[in-house]
């Protein structure tokens, strides 16, 4: 292979750095000294459904608002990220808005934004540096209720499995965490297994396949730590004609897994609010830029989606 | 070495043959060992269904391998693979909705979308002086743009059940993604093996200004080999949306990797000119089944990926070892 010639490598990184970026803007203007607001997010990755609606929510209340959001998406690299912070920094914005894809890699994001004065707010999940507010919802509650539910269907007795999240991120952590801690006040309910599937619901299809081989008849319920994966496994489990037996629960309430639960296929799911987190985002964002008053601390509550209350979620 | 051109060819292609057929005996070994040591760790491991199992997951990855292995025979590299498994799949998802099309059209659409890719891959490759490499790496980010603008972000569901039949059913117990594996293989080894443009392909990856003066239209086996690619990642990624029923902005992620392993595993060279089919068929074969061994033994998360490398790293060294 030939040599890559540096002018190639640099054309495509400035091809691929403007393609990164896309800006929304609105002609309204902010009165702040005649200027108009810019807020910069970099978003964990544009092709999570999840992701994809607290962004669209975002965009909605810039709008409404009448402040320039430009958004970046890290892909879910870290590194990226910061380095995405660092030239909002260099473009002086007013505000960042960040959706972490690492709890300690993308620290340095968070303390950098601060020692330059430009406010921060992680919006969804956590970095361990401490940024100017938090907007989004206890993960660890997640984990609690879906396991919760799966202790309450099985009347405290069985064998579960865990299908949990890309590992290391604090989405993976927290709800693992919470649902540990159901674990451990049933001691009728058993933990086979737990292994990630990255939040992806092809691998989801193939590791519960593999499941289905090791453990089949035994197996009461898969907790899945989002709702993608939790289809993967109801897939496998239907097609392995073992669905009726076995309850999954997933989480984050996306519409193909309301649309599988209308259906009767997945069992129940955790409405995580990405409507609210996105707003409010923004909301904070902007009274920080302003220096007015704020919640450090923006916790948005999960709620229980079962066949019972699934029609308040249907759209 | 300066041989007479045609001669040179020859030559290639005899040793290309014969340190394949080695290569592959060394390969064999490695993998029985292992389902071997599998077999009797797990006795989950070494039975029919398991097996099946096993052969449908390795399917995907064996149709993106064998099109790489096409590309790396003459030398090149696409790294494009995995995002048009996801542009495909966005696409054809979009024309199998239930009450829409007949399926043939989400198929063909499909097929399209990787043709072109493929064709696009080429035309740069063979029109400039742009490295393979680098020109993939630019179409596999435009690829994942496009996923995601033509889905909007979100997966695309509901499909029909024709549809979901192509890559989720079965025909007399077996999973359609065998059969279509066996397909595919036998009719990619037959084009490496018997045609023409297989035997150029060893010649322009062997020693390409020798091919060039012996009369093979270089640009055109190239561009063939990248649409082939394109066609069979497009299948595979048709195949995957069927599979999950429903088409993912984010499917194929990190697929090229998979099928490149897979290829150098079953001893095809990085610098082009020689390989087999029946070595990337073993080589995508040994990854699915020590994933699906890690799993059966409920290894953790952290330590699979550890394991998964270490024994890529094993077969390699022993196949070349053996030669």
């Amino acid at each position: 292979m030939n040599l890559i010639k540096p002018f190639s490598t640099l054309a495509l990184a400035a091809l691929l750095a403007a393609c990164n970026q896309t800006s929304s803007t609105n002609s309204e203007t902010t009165a702040i000294e005649g200027k108009k607001l810019t807020v910069g997010a970099t978003m964990l990755a544009m092709e999570h459904e999840f992701v994809v609606n607290v962004h669209d929510e975002m965009v909605k209340q810039a709008e409404k608002d009448g402040i320039e959001l430009l958004t970046v998406d890290a892909e879910r690299s870290a590194l990226k990220q910061v380095e995405q912070v660092e030239s909002f920094i260099g473009q002086n914005v007013d505000a960042i808005i960040l959706n972490p894809a690492e709890v300690e890699a993308c620290s340095p994001a968070v303390s950098k934004a601060l020692a330059a004065g430009i406010p921060i707010i992680n919006v969804n999940s956590e970095t361990s540096a401490k940024p100017t507010a938090f907007v989004g919802s206890d993960d660890v509650e997640a984990g609690r209720i879906a396991m919760q539910h799966i202790a309450d269907k099985l009347g405290g007795k069985g064998n579960v499995l865990m299908m949990e999240g890309y590992m290391g991120q604090a989405g993976q952590i927290k709800r693992a965490q919470g649902a540990q801690e159901v674990l451990k006040k049933y001691p009728g309910l058993k933990l086979m297994a737990q292994q990630t599937a990255g939040w992806d619901r092809a691998k989801a299809m193939e590791l519960m396949e593999n499941w289905i081989q090791s453990y089949g008849n035994q197996i009461n319920a898969v907790f899945a730590h989002n709702d993608e994966m939790a289809l993967g496994a109801v897939k496998a489990l239907t097609d392995a004609g073992l669905k009726d037996k076995i309850m999954v629960v997933g989480i984050d309430a996306i519409a193909d897994a309301l649309q599988s639960m209308k259906k009767g296929t997945l069992d129940a799911t955790v409405f995580q609010n990405a409507q609210q987190q996105g707003a409010q985002a923004v909301a904070t964002a902007i009274k920080a830029a302003k220096k007015q008053p704020f919640e450090k601390e923006v916790l948005i509550p999960f709620e229980l989606v079962t066949k019972e209350n699934l029609n308040k979620y249907l759209k | 070495m300066q041989w007479p051109s045609e001669m040179n060819t020859t030559k290639t292609l005899i040793s290309s043959k014969i340190s394949g057929q080695l290569g592959q005996y060394g390969l064999l070994v490695a993998f029985l060992l292992i389902c071997v040591a599998l077999a009797i760790i797990s006795p989950k491991f070494l039975t029919v269904q398991n097996g099946l199992i096993i052969v449908t997951q390795v399917s995907i990855n064996a149709l993106l391998a064998f099109g790489v292995t096409f590309v790396i025979i003459t030398g090149g590299i696409d790294l494009s693979i995995g995002s048009i498994v996801a542009v495909a799949g966005v696409v054809s998802a979009s024309f199998a909705h239930p009450d829409s099309y007949p399926v043939i059209v989400p198929m063909l659409m499909g097929l399209l979308v990787g043709v072109a890719f493929g064709a696009l891959n080429g035309w740069v490759i063979t029109r400039s002086n742009v490295p393979p490499f680098i020109v993939t790496l630019g179409t596999m980010t435009i690829g994942r743009g496009l996923a995601l603008i033509l889905s909007k972000g979100r997966p695309v569901s509901n499909l029909s059940d024709e549809f979901n039949f192509l890559g989720g059913g079965k025909i007399l117990g077996i999973p359609t993604l065998i059969i279509i594996l066996l397909v595919a293989f036998a009719v990619c080894s037959v084009v490496l093996r018997k045609t023409v443009l297989g035997r150029y392909m060893y010649a322009v990856g062997g020693n390409e200004p020798a091919s060039r003066a012996s009369g093979i239209n270089v640009s055109r086996v190239k561009m063939k080999v990248y649409v082939l690619a394109g066609g069979l990642a497009a299948l595979a990624g048709i195949l995957l949306t069927s599979r999950i029923s429903t088409g993912q902005p984010n499917a194929g992620e990190g697929f090229e990797l998979d099928a490149i392993a897979a290829t150098i595993i079953g001893g095809t060279s990085t610098t082009g000119g020689t390989g087999t089919m029946t070595g990337t068929l073993i080589g995508a074969l040994l990854i699915g089944v020590i994933s699906n061994g890690l799993d059966l033994l409920n290894v953790s998360s952290y330590y699979q990926q550890v394991v998964m490398g270490v024994i890529i790293v094993g077969a390699v060294v022993l196949d070349s070892l053996k030669k």
